[in-house]
C-alpha cells in the first residue's frame, strides 16, 4: 500500500447502552479507492462522522498527515453523508457554489468549480433547476458535486452506491477511481460487501465497532488458504471429494451440480488434488477461485452479513429510546 | 464563514416572493394607517354655516371658533332672512344656521338632543355667551381675559387616543415581525436538520457559526423591513400632513422599532433552539408554541392597557420582563404609563437577557442539531454535555 494519510486510532463511542465503536483502528492509504465495509450497524457511519467532528468520540484519535484532524484540515475534506442533504428549494448551481465557498473558495473560483463539476457529472443544463425538481439520480449527482467541488484532499462517502442504478454505479466508480488516481485519499463505505469488491483496491471490514479484517481485496479474497473449485463429470454429488486427505485440503462446500470447493492446506499441493479428481472421472472444471468478501466476513466473524444485520436490528429495537441517534 | 451563511439566507430569502409580498403588505398597512385619516380629514367638506344678517369679522370669528370646538372646517354663508335660510337647510345647501340673538337651526335634531362637541351645539353655546356679553357689559369685561377656566389634572397627562392607537398598531407589527421571522428561523433549522443538510454543513462549519449566520441573515431582512416601515411612516405622515409625525406618535414608533430589534435578538436564538429539537420539519409548530407564548400573552393583554386609564401592576411587570417587554413596553409607553427612563431600563434588561438566552439556546442547538430519531426533549438537550 502506498503512503498513509488518514489514520483512525482506537476510536470508541457509546450511545447509551449501545456500543457503536469499540476501539476501531485502521489506516487509509492515499491514491487508491478504499472500501470501509461491514453490515449495517457495524459503526461505519459513526466512524465517518467522527472524521468530520460531527460525532464526538469517547476515546481515540483521527489523524490527517500525522496530525489530529482540526477544523482547518476538515475544510480540505469532502463528505457525502449517507442521508443525503441539500436545500430542496435552492438552485443547483447556487447550491454547489455555496458549499464551495464554505470550503474556503472565493466566489469566482466557486463558480468555476461548480460549473466544472455540474458538467462533469452530467447535469449540464440543469444549473438553474431547484434541487427538488431534479430526479432522484440527479439529486445524488448533485450531492456528489457538493462533496467534490472544492477539490478535496480526502473524500469520504457514506454508502455512495446505495440506491444507484447500474449506470449510476459505473459513473460513481469512475469518479472515485479518477480522484484516487489524482492522489486523493478516497474512503467509501458499503454494507453490500460483494457488490463493491471489484470497485475497491483495499478494504477495512468492521463488525460490532471493531476491525475484523483489513488489506488489499485480492489478498483477502484469496486468503491464507486459497480455494480450489473442482468438478468431476458424472458426479453431481461431488462424492469423489470424500477421499480427500486432510493434509491436502478441506472441503468448504459442494455446490449444486457437484462443484467441490476446497480450502487448500498450507503447502497443500493442488496437483495432487487434480490427480485425485482425475482418478474419479473426467475433470470438467479445475480452477483457483477467489472468495466473495461476504464469505471472508463469515469466515472471520462466524456470522453472515445478513445474520449480523438482523441481530443489529433486534438490538436496536431492544435498546429503544436510548439508542435513538445511533447511526450505522 | 458566519457571513457566508448569513449571505445565503439574505440572497435566498430576500429574493423570494414571500419576502416581497410581506414587505409590500406591511408597507401598505403603514402608509394607509398613517395617511388615510389625514387625507380623509383634509378632504372633508367644510360645513356650510348660514348667518341671517350681515357677516361682520366678529361673526366670522365666532363661527370659526365654534368650528374649532367641533373640529370641523366651516364656511360662513350670509342669508338675507330666516325663510331663505330654512329653504337652504332643507335643500342641504347649509348644514346649520345661526339666527343671531335667537336660535340655531338645523334640519333635524338627532335623537336625544344635540351632543356637546357638535357644530350646532358649539354655535349655540358661543352665540349664547355673545348675547350675555351684549346684555351684561361687566361680563364682557370679565371675559376679556378668557372665558374658560383652566383644567388641571392631578396626575401626569395621559396619552391621547391617537397615541394609544399608534402604540397598538406598533406592537401588532412588532409581534407579527418577531413571530414571523422567528417562525422562519425555526422552520429553516427544522429543514436543515430533517433533511440532514446540517450534517454536510457541519462537516465544514461549527454549529455556532451556522446558528449565528442564520439568525443574522434573517435578522438583517427583518431589520430592513422595520427600517422600511419607519421610513414609510415618516414619509407618508409628512406627505399627507398627518399630525402623527409631529406629535408623540413618532416617539412611540421609534420605541417600537427599538423593541422590535431587541425582541428579535432575544427570540431568534430561542426559535433556533426550538427548531433544532425536531426530527421533521412538520413538527416545528409544536416546539415553537412555548416560545411564542409570552409574546401572545403580552399582546392579548395590551388591549387592557390601551383602553384603560393606567396600566395594572401585572402589566407593568410584564413591561420589564425580557420575554414580554418587546410587546408590553411600547404599549405602556404609548399609553403614557411609563416615563422614558423606565423604557430605557427595560431595553437594557432585555439586551442583557438576550446574551443569556443566546448562550442557553446555542447550547441546546449544538447538542440537538445532529441528533436523529425521536424528538429531542428539552430536558435532555439542556442536560447533555
Amino acid at each position: 500500500m502506498s503512503l498513509v494519510e488518514l489514520q483512525l486510532d482506537g476510536l470508541r463511542r457509546r450511545y447509551g447502552t449501545v456500543t457503536a465503536l469499540d476501539g476501531l483502528s485502521f489506516d487509509v492509504p492515499a491514491g487508491e479507492v478504499f472500501g470501509f465495509l461491514g453490515p449495517n450497524g457495524a459503526g461505519k457511519t459513526t466512524a465517518m462522522r467522527a472524521i468530520f467532528g460531527v460525532t464526538a468520540l469517547d476515546a481515540g484519535e483521527i489523524r490527517w498527515r500525522g496530525k489530529p484532524v482540526d477544523e482547518q484540515a476538515r475544510r480540505q475534506f469532502g463528505y457525502m453523508p449517507e442521508e443525503r442533504g441539500l436545500y430542496p428549494t435552492m438552485k443547483l448551481a447556487e447550491q454547489v457554489e455555496y458549499f464551495a465557498t464554505l470550503h474556503d473558495m472565493d466566489d469566482r473560483a466557486a463558480k468555476k468549480a461548480a460549473a466544472y463539476w455540474i458538467g462533469r457529472l452530467g447535469l449540464s443544463g440543469r444549473e438553474d433547476a431547484r434541487i427538488d425538481a431534479l430526479s432522484h439520480g440527479n439529486q445524488q449527482r448533485a450531492q456528489l458535486a457538493v462533496a467534490l467541488v472544492h477539490d478535496p484532499e480526502l473524500l469520504v462517502l457514506d454508502e455512495p452506491f446505495a440506491g444507484l442504478d447500474p449506470g449510476g454505479v459505473d459513473d460513481m466508480r469512475q469518479v472515485l477511481e479518477e480522484r484516487a488516481a489524482a492522489g486523493v485519499t478516497v474512503l467509501f463505505s458499503s454494507h453490500q460487501l460483494d457488490l463493491v469488491e471489484d470497485i475497491c483496491e483495499a478494504v477495512a471490514i468492521i463488525y460490532q465497532g471493531r476491525l475484523v479484517t483489513y488489506g488489499p481485496v485480492a489478498d483477502l479474497r484469496r486468503g491464507d488458504r486459497p480455494r480450489l473449485a473442482v468438478r468431476v463429470g458424472g458426479d453431481p454429488e461431488g462424492a469423489w471429494s470424500r477421499s480427500l486427505d486432510d493434509e491436502l485440503g478441506e472441503v468448504e462446500a459442494i455446490r449444486p451440480g457437484g462443484t467441490v470447493l476446497i480450502s487448500l492446506t498450507n503447502g497443500g499441493d493442488s496437483q495432487r488434488i487434480l490427480d485425485l479428481a482425475r482418478a474419479a472421472g473426467p475433470v470438467e472444471h479445475f480452477a483457483f477461485e477467489a472468495r466473495r468478501l461476504s464469505e471472508v466476513f463469515r469466515a472471520v466473524t462466524g456470522a453472515s452479513v445478513g445474520q449480523a444485520e438482523a441481530e443489529h436490528a433486534a438490538s436496536m429495537a431492544g435498546a429503544g429510546r436510548a439508542a435513538a441517534g445511533v447511526a450505522r | 464563514m458566519t457571513w457566508l451563511v448569513a449571505r445565503r439566507e439574505l440572497r435566498q430569502r430576500g429574493r423570494s416572493r414571500a419576502f416581497a409580498i410581506s414587505t409590500a403588505v406591511l408597507l401598505l398597512a403603514v402608509v394607509l394607517g398613517v395617511a388615510l385619516p389625514a387625507i380623509l380629514s383634509r378632504n372633508a367638506k367644510p360645513e356650510r354655516v348660514g348667518y341671517v344678517g350681515a357677516v361682520t369679522p366678529a361673526v366670522s370669528r365666532l363661527i370659526e371658533q365654534a368650528g374649532q370646538i367641533a373640529e370641523t372646517k366651516v364656511v360662513v354663508v350670509q342669508q338675507p332672512d330666516v325663510a331663505s335660510a330654512e329653504a337652504a337647510l332643507r335643500s342641504g345647501d347649509l348644514g346649520v344656521v345661526l339666527v343671531p340673538g335667537s336660535k340655531v337651526l338645523v334640519k333635524q335634531v338627532s335623537q336625544g338632543g344635540t351632543n356637546s362637541g357638535t357644530l350646532p351645539n358649539a354655535l349655540a353655546q358661543l352665540a349664547g355667551l355673545e348675547r350675555l356679553f351684549a346684555e351684561v357689559p361687566a361680563a364682557a369685561a370679565a371675559a376679556a381675559h378668557g372665558i374658560a377656566l383652566p383644567v388641571h389634572g392631578l396626575e401626569a397627562p395621559s396619552s391621547s387616543l391617537g397615541s394609544r392607537l399608534t402604540g397598538l398598531f406598533t406592537v401588532v407589527i412588532v409581534w407579527v415581525l418577531i413571530s414571523a421571522y422567528g417562525g422562519q428561523i425555526a422552520m429553516s433549522i427544522g429543514e436543515e436538520k430533517g433533511s440532514r443538510i446540517a450534517e454536510v454543513l457541519l462537516s465544514s462549519l461549527r454549529a455556532v457559526q451556522l446558528l449565528v449566520g442564520k439568525v443574522v441573515g434573517i435578522g438583517l431582512l427583518a431589520l430592513a423591513q422595520v427600517a422600511a416601515m419607519v421610513v414609510a411612516f415618516v414619509v407618508a405622515g409628512l406627505a399627507s400632513g398627518s399630525s402623527l409625525v409631529h406629535g408623540a406618535a413618532i416617539n412611540i414608533v421609534l420605541v417600537g422599532a427599538v423593541f422590535a430589534v431587541l425582541g428579535y435578538a432575544f427570540y431568534c436564538t430561542a426559535f433556533a433552539a426550538a427548531g433544532s429539537l425536531v426530527s421533521r420539519q412538520s413538527d416545528v409548530n409544536s416546539t415553537i408554541m412555548p416560545v411564542q407564548l409570552p409574546l401572545i400573552i403580552a399582546y392579548a393583554l395590551s388591549y387592557t392597557v390601551i383602553y384603560a386609564n393606567g396600566a395594572s401592576t401585572f402589566y407593568l411587570v410584564l413591561g420589564f420582563l425580557p420575554p414580554t417587554a418587546p410587546v408590553a413596553m411600547p404599549v405602556l409607553y404609548a399609553a403614557g404609563d411609563v416615563p422614558p427612563w423606565q423604557v430605557a431600563v427595560s431595553a437594557v434588561l432585555c439586551a442583557v437577557a438576550t446574551v443569556w438566552m443566546a448562550r442557553v439556546a446555542a447550547g441546546i442547538y449544538t447538542r440537538s442539531i445532529l441528533r436523529t430519531g425521536a424528538r429531542v426533549r428539552l430536558k435532555e438537550a439542556l442536560r447533555q454535555a
